[in-house]
């Protein structure tokens, strides 16, 4: 029964780390960028997709990178800074702010992504969980509500249309 | 169908897949070097690691 009950409750968050890993996030965050306490943070990732045709061989691959997203609602600003899943570093950051880009939705299809146009040359796709399992792809982090509270204000603060 | 011809037939499958992933990896690492080349004049993306506990206490404010 015991064993039961736990195999069908699933796996379980370690609060431990994904603290240790949210003040990482914050470290990393704040030392690239000015102000960095005046934005909320929280993790996300990019799926880039390429298909492939070697011959005989092939299909497709998916790179995965990951960003720390923070965004203030004072000044209507997200900011995205590229890290790996350890947390280990990080590089530039990269300003949306509201008033300077050229739009920004959130997808329905193929994923619920958040997308940001800055100008007609590329656009950025932004994807959130509450929570990945898997620590060689992703950040280790628990954002339940933090990824609420940026769908909250991407939807109705930040998004063009 | 026979268990040799059966056991024949997933042989092959298996030397099928062998070469196709030897294939796919041969030609993923010749496509990287050929990147790495190209790439060699631009300049890298900057990186800034985790600062230390001993980094974080020196910035801090007395």
């Amino acid at each position: 029964m015991g064993l039961f009950s736990k195999l069908f409750k699933g796996p379980e968050i370690d609060m431990e780390k994904s603290d240790a890993n949210a003040k990482k996030m914050r470290l990393l965050f704040n030392q690239v960028v000015e102000n960095g306490d005046d934005y909320r943070l929280i993790f996300g990732y990019t799926e880039d997709v390429a298909r492939f045709n070697y011959g005989f061989v092939h299909g497709s691959k998916t790179k995965i990178g990951n960003l720390i997203v923070g965004w203030s609602e004072s000044s209507q600003t997200i900011v995205v800074v590229p890290t790996v899943p350890d947390l280990s570093g990080c590089g530039d950051p990269t300003y949306y702010r509201r008033s300077e880009i050229l739009k920004a939705y959130r997808n329905k299809y193929p994923t619920d992504a958040f997308i940001i146009y800055p100008d007609h040359k590329g656009y950025i796709g932004i994807n959130a969980c509450d929570w990945l399992d898997d620590e060689s792809l992703y950040v280790y982090v628990s954002q339940e509500e933090a990824l609420a509270a940026f769908t909250d204000f991407f939807i109705h603060r930040f998004a063009t249309k | 169908m026979s268990w040799g011809a059966m056991g024949a037939f997933f042989l092959a499958l298996l030397i099928l897949f062998a070469v196709g992933n030897l294939w796919f990896h041969a030609v993923e690492f010749l496509l990287e070097r050929i990147k790495r080349r190209l790439a060699r004049r631009e300049e890298p993306p900057a990186w800034h690691p985790l600062p230390t506990q001993e980094e974080e206490q020196q910035d801090r404010p007395l």
